[in-house]
């Protein structure tokens, strides 16, 4: 399973695609199911270039209460540093940021290791 | 400190007018993010995970309070109210927006900050001895010298796109405070027999990948050809530097790969061909930027304070602040104060804006208005009289910066790691957490003595892991964080790199592998040994021993 996520150009906030608009919360991610048409979404994203950076796909599986990036960093990214719990997504709570910080376990996602290749 | 003239003022407007004009084009769509990303780059403007990061030039580490208060007023008006000072004493800040960027460097540049030289393959911020113009050992005050090279550096066009980036660090005492042998050029001022200044040059140090300590190319370079020398140096590296690698790309791996003794012939034959004269510093420029660090007029005081000794003698918390934090001035009846970054349980390096203004008002009235950045990521003021320093302890307790840990086990230096760092492979920031608070009780922490430990989120080695009494690398195995353990690493006059303990450590078993190893320390050591120098007479054994005994 996938989702797409990019960061916002103006601010350089993690965003997550819903299949309509861009998110700022992992919770309204669009999972694909099916890896073309994730990767439409990738490439249609990839040509919004006043809006987003680095627009990649991530992978997730189902977690204890929902669905979860697999990797940690991507975690992260969908929660906030955990040195300050104050800051980033995670700070607004909610039963979706619970599930998120409770996962763990994790493999390195692919588009993520592309994303570092490329730097 | 060195006073921007009206040619560095416009220097700095052109520059931010220019980048406001860039990020507008990039914001319209007019250039793509691949054109913008090295104009923001060179601007200090970095993405992270969570959002932008500003990288703030402090050129070699130095502060006074309008400077201090402005970085607060950023940290408070455009981030989240903190900021964190780096092993490369700059300062960064972790959630930086584009639309408000350029503005950013409007307000910083009215105080004479900036974010140049703070990223690509040029001729980096430098770094220099924080106790510069107040430690009694040095020959010369390197700031002199560090804005002379600061000066001729910025924008210089023939390396401004050298092989990769390149850092230089100097020092002007005997006791290395700048960690100039992991850097790609170290200077140390040395005085001659006649009186004469001149530059031992090191060349070829550097962490990361494959870290390397620096060589003396040069044992006594005459102070009045720096630039010309510098010049041959990095003409010799851009030349020949591989940029086929970017993992081989620095001058260590060039150093390393003609060895010594060719490197420095060929710098010498380069040399030999410059024209010396038309680059090296006149006379007249090196006494007008040498004006600006002439020392304040200082009070002429008995070396002892009687009202710090009584105060001291009151109040133990002081006492122990004092033995630990202050050091010795050149001028008799004052001190160097530490201000410690490291507070227990918190972020290694991180300073809230209320926290900045605290320490710049201290530096106000206390220390002849100047603050020193250090690589161990604290903070320094560097004039203060010992008749003061209850009162500048008593302001650091109110401010929460009083933490009297100033070269000790919970001292520890961490790079932002997986929690900000986009290159990084496992976070550092919790690992540092941890450790400190197993040694939270100040009495052990100075029974254990000097120990430096150096986190590293990843190979590029920010957080100087090689050369950390203990280092810690983190690294990613199979999609978790674990972590590998080097000891006798010292970045200081003994400079060494660390050796590998063993097999990586889940995060978990970070903290207690420590606590093993100090005990095996305690245990250890003979009378008057730090941890690094039991470590030199035992080796890696009784240590590898405790902390992988239970695995045998």
């Amino acid at each position: 399973m996938k989702a797409l996520t990019a960061n916002r150009l103006i601010d350089g906030e993690v965003v997550f695609w819903t299949g309509e608009t861009w998110s700022e919360r992992f919770a309204a991610a669009r999972l694909f199911d099916d890896e073309s048409a994730a990767e439409a979404a990738e490439a249609h994203a990839k040509s919004n270039v006043t809006e987003l950076i680095e627009p990649y796909l991530i992978d997730v599986s189902a977690v204890d209460g929902g669905v979860a990036p697999i990797s940690y960093r991507e975690r992260l990214r969908a929660l906030g540093p955990t040195n300050k719990l104050e800051h980033g997504k995670q700070a607004a709570g909610g039963a979706d940021i619970a599930v998120l910080a409770a996962a763990h376990g994790a493999a390195r996602s692919k588009g993520r290791v592309d994303l570092i290749r490329r730097k | 400190m060195y006073r921007y003239d009206d040619i560095d003022r416009e220097i700095l407007a052109d520059r931010v007018a220019e980048f406001r004009e860039q990020c507008a084009r990039r914001l319209a769509g007019d250039i793509t993010e691949e054109q913008f990303k090295p104009l923001r780059l060179k601007n200090g403007l970095y993405l992270q995970l969570h959002a932008y990061m500003l990288r703030v030039a402090i050129p070699y580490g130095v502060l006074d309070s309008a400077k201090l208060r402005r970085l607060a007023h950023v940290a408070r008006t455009y981030d989240r109210g903190y900021g964190h000072f780096t092993t490369r004493t700059n300062l960064q800040l972790h959630w930086i927006k584009l639309r408000d960027a350029a503005d950013i460097l409007e307000s910083l540049a009215e105080v004479g900050l900036h974010a140049i030289q703070t990223s690509g393959n040029c001729i980096r911020n430098l770094t220099a001895d924080p106790h510069a113009g107040a430690t009694a050992d040095e020959v010369d005050d390197p700031r002199v010298w560090a804005e002379v090279i600061r000066q001729w550096s910025t924008f210089h066009p023939e390396f401004s796109y050298l092989p990769r980036k390149f850092k230089i660090a100097v020092t002007g005492s005997p006791t290395d405070r700048a960690a100039i042998r992991v850097y790609d050029i170290g200077l140390r001022l040395l005085r001659d027999d006649d009186g004469a200044l001149s530059f031992q040059v090191l060349a070829g140090g550097g962490l990361g990948r494959s870290p390397h300590l620096g060589s003396v190319i040069r044992d006594r370079l005459p102070a009045k050809h720096l630039l010309s020398y510098l010049q041959a140096i990095l003409r010799v590296y851009n030349r020949a530097g591989r940029r086929d690698n970017p993992n081989k790309a620095r001058i260590k791996i060039l150093v390393a790969a003609l060895g010594v003794a060719e490197f420095s012939r060929q710098v010498e034959e380069e040399w030999e061909l410059t024209d010396q004269a038309s680059i090296d510093l006149p006379d007249t420029e090196l006494a007008r930027i040498r004006a600006d660090f002439q020392p304040a007029a200082m009070a002429v005081l008995p070396p002892v304070s009687a009202a710090f000794e009584a105060a001291k003698a009151a109040d133990p918390a002081l006492a122990r602040f004092a033995r630990n934090n202050v050091t010795a001035h050149k001028q008799p009846g004052y001190g160097l104060v530490n201000v410690s970054l490291k507070a227990i349980g918190e972020t290694p390096g991180d300073c809230s804006a209320d926290q900045m203004d605290a320490v710049a008002d201290l530096a106000e009235r206390y220390s002849l208005d100047e603050v020193r950045v250090t690589y161990e990521q604290n903070l320094l003021l560097p004039h203060v009289k010992l008749d003061d320093v209850a009162a500048v302890h008593a302001g650091l307790v109110a401010a929460g910066l009083a933490t009297p840990n100033i070269g000790l086990i919970s001292d520890i230096i961490a790079c932002p790691g997986l929690d900000y760092c986009a290159l990084a492979n496992a976070r550092a920031i919790p690992i540092a957490q941890d450790i400190a608070r197993r040694f939270a009780d100040p009495a052990l922490a100075e029974k254990i003595g000097q120990l430096n430990i150096k986190i590293s989120g990843c190979i590029n080695a920010c957080g100087h892991h090689h050369v950390g009494h203990i280092g810690i690398l983190g690294v990613d195995k199979k999609g978790e964080e674990f972590y590998q353990l080097t000891l006798g690493g010292a970045a200081d006059d003994d400079a060494a790199l660390g050796q590998a303990l063993g097999p990586a450590l889940s995060a978990d078993r970070v903290a207690p592998a420590i606590d093993d190893l100090v005990a095996a320390y305690l245990r250890e050591r003979r009378a008057g040994e730090r941890f690094i120098d039991t470590f030199r007479r035992t080796g890696l054994a009784p240590f590898k021993e405790a902390v992988y005994a239970e695995a045998h």
